[in-house]
């Protein structure tokens, strides 16, 4: 029988800085990891600790798969000290990834925050893929500050199509800086060049970013049903089994980690 | 098939049948008269195959307290037999045995299942045996379960003052009692009436309990955690909890588990899958800090909405069987009955 605690090896071919704290490591498994995107894997550091991470490439990128990592806890930190070449370990695909058929022919809202464009990354990404199935897509961003800002010479070349819009703020600026300054929320209003009545909003970030984004969402009339938020939560064996990242009647590993507002608001921890 | 009766004179031959197959585990009776799960080795030392349940939980021989899962990262990634003969456990009463409607489903239903559970559920054989009677602590009842097996059993064995009733159950277990015929003899409507007559004045031991303790029974738990979110039930109760995890490791159906990655000298890709608690206040965090159960009250319902809520909602089962366990092991005395009683009431309360 399968082991699926077991992962396979993945070497890192390229590390690529996005900001002080956050890297995007290039990993080639020995094997293809295909994922729906959306999904997640389980990332080892070999001895140390494995953690959860939703992929931000290209699902259709066969041999390789992105990964962008903050630098926020034990298994994140030694990540960022490692170098090209070195060896990982990673099992997956995990969870349900999001539901693109249901988004075609619709006014895509993405809304993300900090990191959290990382899985946002491999959604537009996939989007572009097949674009002309999708009405528009409007993505805003936020980051703390403009050094902060993840994918900066990236995020260009995704309006370079004429049905993507993209929009950044910072919740502080420098010299430099000449956008927007203020939190995510301030980009979010009627005229945010989406048919609200007629689009679905996807998001991603830092807890307190999608608590007040979910309930500016909700404010502008958007349907719970139409909402896809990705759930933080601590998934650890990613397979449904190990009981820590249940919400109400589910594990995020399995029925999520994106759920719609509606299976979720009820209960009553997910935003603590 | 058909009831045996196997004489008291004869059980040590019946245990010795068993270990020529079989790695043998029964419940010896201790020092303070407690229960306890032990390895045969060569002799029966204060065996006892009645009363009731053990101290330990059953689940520790199908999922184990700590147990490798990977020792190097592979692309193949399968998982090997067992080595060695297979398991016997002697003597398990119905509240670990109904905790399989729990395990089996966490660890054998789904997408994806746990090979090491089903591999260690697999090879081996379950010898039941019903409660004699009851201690103060057990309710198994109130949750709507017997005191003696319903289910997940290889051989039934009920003791009687002279002897055993023994039934087969599955063909592993029949084949088992066929080849040792010659150790069994016919039953008498005697030993029927006999058993009969324990498993009755056993159960009286279990309504009585829970009538002393004013539980409610398990129809009345809609809800009650739902109802309750805010209660100061929560906050009392877990006043006094330490945080040990006692109550997670002593239960029949907790099932939690962490995956810990260690380095050896050559070995640096081994991983063990190891009892986890959700009274642990890392349990649900997040890298970064945030944590959906920061505060100990949260845990605590947490554990209580686990097991009255989610399983219910899953599955169609309480995850409490009843066996009374973390009633014991708790140095907070924390009493599970007390709190699903007040919430039954609280509830009530509210509804009205």
């Amino acid at each position: 029988m399968k082991n699926p605690y077991c992962p396979i090896k993945a070497e890192i071919t390229d590390i690529i800085d996005e900001t002080p704290t956050i890297k995007t490591f290039v990993l080639k498994p020995e094997e293809p990891v295909s994922f729906k995107t959306g999904q997640f894997v389980e990332l080892a550091v070999p001895g140390l600790g494995e953690a959860p991470f939703t992929p931000s490439s290209n699902p259709k990128m066969e041999d390789r798969i992105e990964l962008t990592i903050m630098n926020v806890g034990n298994v994140t930190s030694r990540l960022h000290q490692m170098k090209r070449g070195e060896i990982l370990g990673i099992r997956g695909p995990y969870g349900k990834g999001y539901p693109l058929k249901d988004f075609e022919g619709k006014e895509i809202l993405i809304v993300g925050g900090g990191v959290g464009l990382a899985p946002l990354r491999s959604l537009v990404l996939a989007l572009l893929n097949d674009i002309d199935r999708y009405k528009k897509v409007v993505i805003k961003y936020g980051a703390r500050s403009p050094k902060d800002i993840v994918y900066k010479s990236e995020l260009k070349k995704w309006t370079v199509n004429k049905n993507v819009e993209l929009e950044l703020t910072v919740d502080a600026g420098d010299s430099s800086w000449k956008g927007n300054v203020g939190l995510i929320t301030m980009l979010l209003k009627r005229d945010m060049g989406v048919d609200i009545e007629k689009s679905v909003a996807i998001v991603c970030g830092p807890p307190i970013m999608m608590k007040f984004t979910t309930f500016k969402l909700v404010e502008l009339g958007y349907e719970d049903k139409n909402m896809h938020l990705s759930m933080e939560n601590n998934m650890s064996c990613g397979i449904g089994k190990c009981g820590h990242c249940r919400i109400g009647p589910y594990y995020a590993c399995k029925d999520g980690p994106v759920f719609t507002y509606d299976k979720i608001k009820t209960y009553h921890t997910i935003w603590e | 098939m058909e009831q045996k009766f196997l004489k008291k004179g004869n059980l040590e031959k019946f245990v010795n049948a068993i270990a020529e197959v079989y790695d043998l585990y029964y419940i010896q009776k201790g020092k303070g008269d407690k229960l306890h799960i032990v390895k045969y080795l060569n002799e029966l030392k204060n065996p006892v195959i009645g009363e009731v349940r053990p101290l330990e939980p059953l689940k520790n021989f199908f999922f184990y307290a700590r147990e490798k899962v990977v020792g190097g990262y592979e692309k193949s990634g399968e998982v090997k037999d067992i080595e060695g003969k297979p398991l016997c456990i002697l003597g398990m009463k119905n509240c670990d045995l109904s905790a399989f409607d729990i395990l089996d489903y966490v660890f054998t239903q789904g997408d994806f299942k746990d090979p090491f559970y089903i591999r260690n559920r697999g090879c081996n054989l379950i010898i039941a045996a019903d409660c004699t009677k009851a201690i103060d602590t057990c309710f198994c009842h109130a949750l709507g379960r017997k005191h003696y097996p319903e289910g997940y059993y290889d051989i039934l064995m009920s003791e009687l003052h002279d002897g055993y009733l023994v039934e087969g159950k599955t063909e592993k277990g029949n084949k088992f009692l066929d080849k040792n015929e010659a150790l069994l003899n016919k039953t008498t409507q005697k030993h029927i009436e006999e058993r009969d007559h324990i498993r009755k004045h056993a159960g009286i031991g279990v309504e009585e309990n829970i009538r002393e303790h004013k539980m409610p029974q398990y129809t009345e738990y809609k809800d009650i955690i739902k109802e309750n979110l805010e209660s100061e039930i929560w906050k009392r109760e877990a006043e006094t909890c330490v945080e040990c995890g006692s109550c997670n490791v002593i239960c029949p159906t907790c099932h939690c588990f962490y995956l810990v990655d260690v380095s050896q000298k050559d070995d640096k890709e081994l991983r063990y899958k190891i009892w986890d608690s959700c009274m642990y206040k890392r349990f649900a965090r997040v890298a970064g800090g945030a944590n959906p159960r920061s505060r100990l009250w949260m845990r605590l319902r947490n554990r209580f909405e686990k097991k009255f809520d989610f399983f219910p909602e899953i599955n169609g089962y309480y995850a409490c069987t009843g066996c009374g366990r973390c009633i014991s092991g708790c140095p907070a005395k924390i009493d599970i009955r007390r709190v699903l009683k007040d919430l039954v009431a609280e509830k009530k309360a509210k509804v009205k």
